[in-house]
């Protein structure tokens, strides 16, 4: 195996923008703010750094065994992400946004459903079960996740729930990248997989690209600050308190009411 | 092409196709509210006559939102009612107001987030509010509005006032400077 020019120049310029990215986020304070889109970037750095150290002194067998392992971690940490905006737009203070965390769950389980019955569609000219199933499983994550970030973006507009300009930035160019896998792992599960295969190669390269303008619209977007929310006076978080307690008792009563 | 890549391909055409119209309209509808100024918002407001509706909600409940003892209801007949609620287009004019009323919460929101639950609240009011109004125009259709429209008008005209209430309680709380301008908007 060996990386042609082309490849190499996707492989340092995501490497280095990913190092830009986790320094811009280091640098404006956002990391313990994000920290799963946090793991993301250095997952993805530690990767680069794995796959170039495997592909020159490992075997076939251990190249594909590394890259699939990175990428369900890729999955499952992309996942996490979603959540991770989910919290900051349904409970920007700590606590869920009651009345929306119903259609929520709805939501996912509803999204749940439908990636798994693409993926079950799916059947991916593979030489391997395991091409074959991690075809799917990454269409299952792909479709999952673009359904996620559209419904939640749905939600949040319905129930008038704020996006935080950094957070919306994430969950926009996530969203978008996801998109653009699910047509990728859709190319896939057609064409098949595999790097003998010319299509492969070509729509896996279009994934990175999508993925190095995805890491450079984040790097300018989190550089720049958002508009800070107003600190309280104490007199004025001492009357909201006592407002809050005083909803917060009739949704209480609203909640058993409905209970019954 | 075998029948079930063509199966497959359809299904994530229809599934993207869905998902990008889904993204398309909230983005457009997200994209036209923050443009929204706080003064174009109160604009949006209907007039409607705050005596009226105290009048008929505190006949209910108390200043607090408690509901008052069957002996304390001073009763309205329906008829006085009708004339104070302005009937079911009065109703439907407190269900849009209600939904600038989340607005406004959601305005300050957005410098504020500790006015979540007071949003969430607002919220759910509106989705009672327009359970009743609801029920009054299913009422209306078989011709059964007359028997309908005084429990169901009532508790409507109930939660909006609450709901004014809390949207006034929201902004004094935190000193916003609009405070006197809704106070006579609402």
């Amino acid at each position: 195996m060996h990386l042609t020019g082309l490849d190499f120049f996707f492989w340092a310029v995501s490497f280095l923008e990913n190092l830009g990215l986790l320094f811009v986020l280091w640098y404006r304070r956002l990391a313990r703010s994000f920290p799963l889109f946090t793991a993301l970037a250095m997952l993805c750095i530690i990767r680069a750094v794995v796959m170039y150290f495997v592909l020159n002194h490992g075997t076939r067998q251990s190249y594909f065994v590394t890259y699939w392992s990175l990428a369900v971690v890729d999955t499952i940490l992309e996942l996490g992400i979603v959540y991770e905006i989910a919290s900051r737009v349904f409970r920007p203070v700590g606590v869920w946004a009651r009345d929306v965390r119903g259609s929520f769950l709805w939501m996912v389980g509803l999204s749940v459903i439908v990636a798994l019955g693409l993926s079950r569609l799916a059947s991916p000219p593979a030489r391997t079960w395991a091409q074959s199933f991690v075809t799917k499983g990454t269409l299952f994550a792909a479709a999952l996740i673009s359904e996620l970030f559209v419904l939640m973006m749905a939600l949040s507009i319905s129930a008038r729930l704020p996006w935080r300009t950094h957070v919306a930035k994430i969950a926009q160019g996530l969203g978008a990248y996801s998109l653009v896998s699910l047509l990728i792992e859709t190319g896939h599960s057609y064409f098949g997989v595999g790097g003998e295969v010319r299509t492969f190669v070509f729509l896996s390269r279009i994934r990175i690209a999508a993925y190095i303008t995805c890491l450079a619209y984040w790097t300018v977007m989190l550089w720049r600050k958002e508009q800070p929310s107003r600190e309280m006076t104490e007199e004025m978080r001492e009357r909201l308190f006592t407002l809050q307690r005083r909803v917060e008792y009739d949704l209480q009563d609203l909640r058993s009411r409905k209970k019954l | 092409m075998t029948t079930h890549n063509l199966y497959f391909l359809s299904a994530i055409g229809i599934f993207v196709g869905v998902l990008l119209s889904i993204a398309g309209y909230y983005y457009s509808r997200r994209r036209r509210s923050p443009q929204v100024s706080w003064e174009e918002l109160l604009q949006r407001l209907t007039w409607i006559d705050r005596n009226n509706i105290a009048q008929v909600a505190l006949d209910l409940v108390d200043e607090g939102g408690q509901p008052k003892g069957v002996h304390d209801a001073a009763g309205l007949e329906p008829a006085q009612l009708w004339k104070l609620v302005g009937g079911l287009k009065g109703l439907e004019v407190m269900e849009t107001n209600s939904e600038v009323l989340i607005d406004l919460a959601f305005y300050l929101q957005q410098w504020y987030p500790e006015a979540l639950v007071i949003a969430e609240r607002l919220r759910l009011d509106a989705r009672e509010l327009k359970w009743h109004v609801a029920r009054l125009k299913g009422a209306a259709q078989t011709g059964n509005l007359q028997i309908s429209f005084p429990f169901y008008a009532q508790r409507a005209v109930v939660t909006y006032y609450l709901m004014t209430r809390r949207l006034l309680d929201l902004y004094q709380a935190v000193n916003f400077s609009m405070l006197e301008k809704l106070q006579d908007a609402l």
